[in-house]
Order: structure tokens, then C-alpha cells, then sequence
């Protein structure tokens, strides 16, 4: 088809053409008229190709020899015709090659031009579709971003906030805008502000991730502890492209250490202060009751004796009484004794220092109660002893508190000091001093005597029971006018050899 | 505890968990001619004591389970009238105003004086006398109360407002002959000798009453 009929078709439709026109025309001119020919055979190549061209010079040739090429209606050609149609063969021929080359050139272009185009259409519908892709993968990850219920957010290479999930911006109560860039930074409670930003600088310094417990502002003023935890995202050259962050409510487990941490302070503060004055109420209780009753029997055993005629029986009987009650109270006694005397205190290597600043602790808001100022002079590298450390902290404590009572009603500056040095690399002094108006020589000569009080509360134990604590680890306890006035009670424990 | 208990008779009741002091107190008013009973807990001395037990309680403010002064919020509640004497070894200001405000009648520190113990319960048993003389007489006239008719009863309450025989007589549009006989029935049911006598009774009936 493409190299038979339709080049032949081609060829000789125009041929034809060609013929019919130049005949008409022939009419009226003299010298043979092959210019239409000329047409036919641009027409036949154009269209047709290099086959159509071909044989339309063919056909043309033929029809103008015989036509029109003198003699006419013969294939005969005069000498003279016979240049003539060999210049007509030769242009036809040039022309239909020109022809046909020019358009297969100009067919072969638009064909590349529709692959071309073919091309980029389907180029473009496969952009299309990838970005679409991506669109989708992006709301679906911002879909999950916003569904997590936790706080999330992003932030550029330089740590400037570029994104806050819903759940964020919810809990702050702020819009995106009100979080961009470094107004992050004023959900975060004052005292911890510095903190965040100095751990964030360190982590864009770094490039390391980052997490610590910070308080973040919620919509109603309050504060949570919260969990932050930021990670760096690195781009394909290894540099950062941009950090995330997470916040974890961590609240209720921060109440609940604190809760924790506070009980076990009051714990020990009751366990210790209770101690003592628990002890010498149970002491006092316990020595009470039978001298309440040898009191009764008594008065029973007069009331017996008094009676007439006396009931000699029922006297004596109470007097058996009178001296079982004293057995008791007295038994109670020695058992007081023992408590702190006949047992071995359970001891371990101390350090004494650590002892007073756990009271220093410990005593802290009750100094602030009583408007006094507690300082402390501890030697440093201080030897460590032998000793069971509850007792020497109930000793300590006992001072102290024994110390800020004595300021109670002192107008004049508050302070009370505890120091601590080694003497002599064999013992350690412990003293602790007040700046109260000190005591008269009676109170001096007295205070160490069990249940010899000046105070409308005390049990007047305090003072001998920590003597008793003090020497049964082979120390001593005693007290001496402070210059300045107050007090200054100190001891000495062994160093451990 | 004398073995020759009478609940008649009135007795110390004395709760304290330390039974030396039990025995000490027992002993000590025993030789003075009280009858004493002694308990570890309030529960057993709730167990044994019933109204009709005149006496009073010696009370321990330090006890297992329920203290002292709870007890008498107690009692207190449950409209328990027995008047009670406190000990304690150590108390403070406000405990003592405490239970003096709800009706005690002494508060002791052990150990305590025998006089502090003696009057004490000198005074709780008077308190306790009075109280269950004055129920008694109250509950006597109740009964003789009881035994008048309602024409009776009537009459009684106009004449003790003061009302002549006439008065009540056209109050009650009865003659005066009826009421006067109405009248001398109800002075012989009642036992009054006089219209003083039947006055102070109609009182005591009144305050009686408004008590349920």
C-alpha cells in the first residue's frame, strides 16, 4: 500500500490534473505550457513521497511528450523538442527529490515533536500523581500527629518553633502563631526557663537529642511537669534539618515523688522529735501509774489503821500492796537505765559533718518559724567515728532544739552556730552554740539531772538522756557560758583508729 | 470488790485498764466504807450497769478503745445520767474544760489526794441522790396522777391555776357541789394536804413531762 497504489494514485491523480489543466490552457498558447506539470509533480511528491514523485515525473514526461512536445499525439520527439524535455525530466526530477526529502525531513520533525510532547504529557501526569502521593502521605501524617494524644512539635535547624500539634496548642491555649520562633519559651515556668534553654543551646550546639523535666504552663495558669524530649532530624549532607519534640505528662509521678520525699522528711523529723518526747511521756506514764497506786494504798493502809478498832488485816495487806506498786516504779527505772546504758549501741563508721547538715535540713523551717539564723563551722576533712548515727541525731537535734528555745525570747539577733573540729587527731568536739541570754547557776548546776526542766512543755529528759547517748560512746557532753552570752553545749566522740 | 454487793446500795464504779490502780482506789474506799466495783473497759462496766444502780463513776481518761472523754460524750448522747468523777496523769487546760463543761464533777491528777478522791465522790453521790430522790418523787406522783378520771384531771389543772370552785364550776358547766366533791377526791387520790402541797405536785408533773 505505502510503496504501490496510493503513490501510484497520488502520482497519477495529480499527472491527470496537471494534463487536463494544460490542455485547456494550451488553447491559447503557443509554446508548450509544462509549468502545471511542475505543480503535479511538487503536489505528488509533497503528498505522496518519493515514490509518487518519482513516477509522476514519469507520467508527467510521458504526457508532455506526447501531448505537447512537437510532433504531437506521437512519443516521437523533434531534435529540437528533445532538450527541452530532457531540461523538464531534469528539473521534475530535482524538484520531486527536493520535494520529498523536505518532507520526509518535515514529517520525521513533527513526528519527534509529537513524541516529545506524547512524552512530557505523560512526564507530567506522572509528577502529578507523585505529588498527589505525597499530599496524601503528608495530611496522613499530620492526620497522626494531631490524633496522638501527647504534645508534639517542630522546630527549625536553628531551634526556632515552626509547628505545634492541636493537642499542644490546646493544652497551652495559645494559637500556632503565638508558639512560633522563641515564644515557645514563655509557656515554661519561670524558675525553669533558663534550665530549658540552656539544655536546647547545648543540644543545637551538639547536635545531640535532648530531654529533661520542665513545667509547662497549661490554658488555666497552672503548671504540669512534663517530660521534654527533643530529637534532631539530619539532612543527606549530615546536617540538621530540623528537631522534634515530644512532651510526656509526667505530673502525677513528680506529685507522687514529692509526696513521697515530703513523707519521708516528716518521718524522720516526727520519728526523731517524737523520739525523745514520746519517750519521756511513755516514761512519765509509766512511773504514774504505780506511784499512784502506792499513793492509794497508802491512804488505805492509814484509813485501815485509823479505823476502830483498827483492821490490822486489811493494813497489812495494803502495806504487801504499797511494796509490790514500789517494785514496779522502780523496775520502770532500771528499765529506763538500761535502755541507754546496759545495751551496746549499734555503730558504724560516721561522718559527723553529714550528720549536721542532715539536721541543718531537717531544722530548717522550724529556724525559719522562730526567726532563727542556723550556721555552721564544720571542719573539713573531718575524721570519721564510731557511732550509731540515730542516737548522735537525736543528741544533735536535741541541742539545737534545746538552743532555739533558749532565743525564744531574745530581742537581739537569733543565731544559732554549730561547729565542728578534730582535737588532736583522737577525737572530734561537736559544739553547738546559742546566742540567748544564758543561764542562771542554779539552771547550770542542774540541767544534766533527769526531769529538771525550765521549760512549761519539757519532760526534762532531753538533756541527760543525750548524756547517757554520749557516753556509752566512750564521749562526753557538758556545757559552758558563751561570751557573747548564751550557751554553748559541746561533746566529743573517738575518732576510729 | 466486797463480796457483800448490793446494787441497792451506792456504789463507786471505777474504770481504769491498769488494774493496780483499780486495786489501790478499791482498797482505799473500801476502808472507807464504800461499796466499790471495779473494770478494765468501759464495755464491762457497760455490761454490768444498768439504770436502776445508783451510784457514780470513777473514770481513767487514758483507756484502750474508747478514752474517757469520749465516753462521756457517750453517755452524754445516750442521755446517760451518772455523774463522773476524771483521771489522767497529765492533762491539759483544754480537755479539762472540756469535760467539766459536759457535766463532770471532778477532775483528778494522779496521783491524787484522798481528800481530792473523797469529796469528789461525796459529791457525785449526793448529785446522784438527788437526781434519782427528785425521779422517784416525780414518778410517784405520776402514778397517783394515773388513778384520776378525766373530770378528775380537769378540775386538778383549773384549781391549780388558781381557780375558785365557782370559776371552774362555769368553766366546766358543772355545779359547784360536783366540783367540790370532784375537788376532794382529787386532793385524796393525789395526797396533798393542802392546795400548796397540790400546787408544787401539778409542777413537778409539768416539768415531767416537757422532760419527754
Amino acid at each position: 500500500m505505502k510503496y504501490g497504489i496510493r503513490p501510484t494514485a497520488v502520482a497519477v491523480f495529480f499527472v491527470y490534473s496537471a494534463l487536463l489543466w494544460t490542455l485547456l490552457f494550451q488553447q491559447g498558447i503557443s509554446y508548450p505550457f509544462v509549468f502545471l506539470f511542475f505543480g503535479a509533480v511538487i503536489g505528488s511528491a509533497w503528498v505522496g513521497g518519493t515514490i509518487a514523485g518519482f513516477l509522476s515525473v514519469i507520467l508527467s514526461s510521458v504526457a508532455i511528450a506526447y501531448f505537447f512536445v512537437p510532433p504531437i499525439f506521437c512519443m516521437q520527439v523533434d531534435k529540437a523538442s528533445k532538450n527541452y524535455l530532457i531540461a523538464y525530466i531534469i528539473c521534475s526530477a530535482a524538484i520531486s527529490w527536493a520535494c520529498s526529502s523536505r518532507k520526509r525531513a518535515e514529517v520525521l520533525i513533527r513526528r519527534s515533536r509529537d513524541e516529545l510532547e506524547e512524552r512530557v504529557q505523560e512526564r507530567t501526569t506522572e509528577i502529578l500523581r507523585s505529588h498527589e502521593q505525597i499530599v496524601e502521605s503528608e495530611r496522613q501524617l499530620r492526620t497522626l500527629t494531631e490524633a496522638i494524644p501527647q504534645q508534639i512539635w517542630r522546630a527549625n535547624a536553628d531551634g526556632m518553633m515552626e509547628y505545634c500539634n492541636q493537642y499542644l496548642l490546646d493544652y497551652v491555649g495559645r494559637t500556632a502563631e503565638e508558639m512560633q520562633g522563641d515564644h515557645f519559651f514563655s509557656v515554661i515556668h519561670d524558675e525553669d526557663r533558663d534550665s530549658l534553654r540552656e539544655s536546647w543551646a547545648n543540644a543545637l550546639s551538639s547536635s545531640t537529642q535532648f530531654e529533661g523535666e520542665w513545667r509547662i504552663q497549661a490554658a488555666d495558669k497552672k503548671y504540669r511537669w512534663f517530660l521534654i524530649r527533643s530529637i534532631p532530624q539530619f539532612s543527606g549532607s549530615g546536617q540538621i534539618a530540623r528537631w522534634y519534640g515530644i512532651h510526656i505528662d509526667i505530673e502525677e509521678r513528680r506529685c507522687a515523688e514529692q509526696a513521697l520525699a515530703q513523707a519521708q522528711v516528716e518521718l524522720s523529723q516526727q520519728s526523731r522529735t517524737l523520739s525523745m518526747g514520746e519517750l519521756a511521756a511513755s516514761i512519765a506514764h509509766e512511773l504514774n501509774q504505780p506511784i499512784t497506786a502506792v499513793v492509794t494504798h497508802a491512804y488505805a493502809c492509814r484509813q485501815w489503821l485509823a479505823a476502830d478498832p483498827p483492821n490490822l488485816e486489811r493494813a497489812n495487806a495494803t502495806a504487801e500492796k504499797i511494796v509490790q506498786e514500789s517494785t514496779r516504779a522502780s523496775a520502770v527505772v532500771a528499765g529506763v537505765r538500761g535502755l541507754f546504758q546496759g545495751k551496746e549501741p549499734a555503730r558504724e563508721s560516721t561522718d559527723i559533718n553529714r550528720l549536721v547538715r542532715n539536721l541543718v535540713q531537717l531544722l530548717r523551717d522550724e529556724a525559719i518559724r522562730r526567726d532563727v539564723i542556723v550556721r555552721t563551722r564544720l571542719a573539713a576533712g573531718l575524721p570519721h567515728t564510731l557511732c550509731d548515727s540515730v542516737q548522735i541525731q537525736q543528741v544533735l537535734l536535741n541541742l539545737a532544739m534545746n538552743g532555739m528555745d533558749a532565743m525564744a525570747s531574745t530581742n537581739g539577733p537569733r543565731e544559732l552556730s554549730i561547729t565542728s573540729e578534730s582535737k588532736d587527731l583522737r577525737e572530734i568536739v561537736i559544739r553547738v552554740e546559742d546566742s540567748g541570754s544564758g543561764m542562771d547557776a542554779e539552771t547550770t548546776s542542774r540541767i544534766f539531772v533527769p526531769f529538771f526542766t525550765t521549760k512549761s512543755q519539757g519532760a526534762g529528759l532531753g538533756l541527760s538522756i543525750s548524756r547517757s547517748i554520749i557516753e556509752a560512746h566512750d564521749g562526753k557532753l557538758w556545757m559552758t557560758p558563751r561570751p557573747a552570752g548564751g550557751t554553748v553545749f559541746q561533746f566529743t566522740l573517738p575518732v576510729m583508729s | 470488790m466486797s463480796p457483800q454487793y448490793d446494787v441497792e446500795v451506792a456504789t463507786v464504779f471505777v474504770v481504769d485498764d491498769d488494774a493496780s490502780i483499780c486495786d489501790g482506789i478499791c482498797n482505799l474506799l473500801e476502808s472507807m466504807d464504800l461499796q466499790v466495783k471495779t473494770f478494765g473497759s468501759t464495755q464491762e462496766f457497760l455490761a454490768h450497769w444498768n439504770e436502776d444502780m445508783p451510784g457514780c463513776l470513777v473514770l481513767d481518761v487514758r483507756l484502750p478503745g474508747m478514752t474517757g472523754v469520749e465516753f462521756q460524750e457517750y453517755l452524754v448522747r445516750s442521755g446517760i445520767d451518772i455523774p463522773i468523777i476524771f483521771m489522767t496523769a497529765h492533762g491539759d487546760i483544754p480537755m479539762v474544760r472540756k469535760v467539766m463543761k459536759s457535766g463532770a464533777i471532778e477532775f483528778l491528777t494522779k496521783p491524787f489526794q484522798q481528800e481530792e478522791l473523797l469529796s469528789g465522790i461525796t459529791q457525785a453521790l449526793e448529785y446522784d441522790r438527788t437526781r434519782r430522790a427528785k425521779l422517784a418523787s416525780a414518778k410517784s406522783i405520776l402514778a397517783r396522777y394515773e388513778l384520776l378520771t378525766a373530770r378528775e384531771r380537769e378540775v386538778m389543772s383549773l384549781v391549780t391555776e388558781g381557780m375558785l370552785n365557782k370559776q371552774v364550776a362555769a368553766d366546766l358547766n358543772l355545779s359547784e357541789i360536783t366540783v367540790k366533791q370532784h375537788r376532794g377526791r382529787v386532793m385524796e387520790k393525789m395526797q396533798a394536804g393542802s392546795l400548796a402541797d397540790h400546787v408544787r405536785m401539778a409542777d413537778q408533773l409539768n416539768q415531767l413531762q416537757n422532760n419527754r
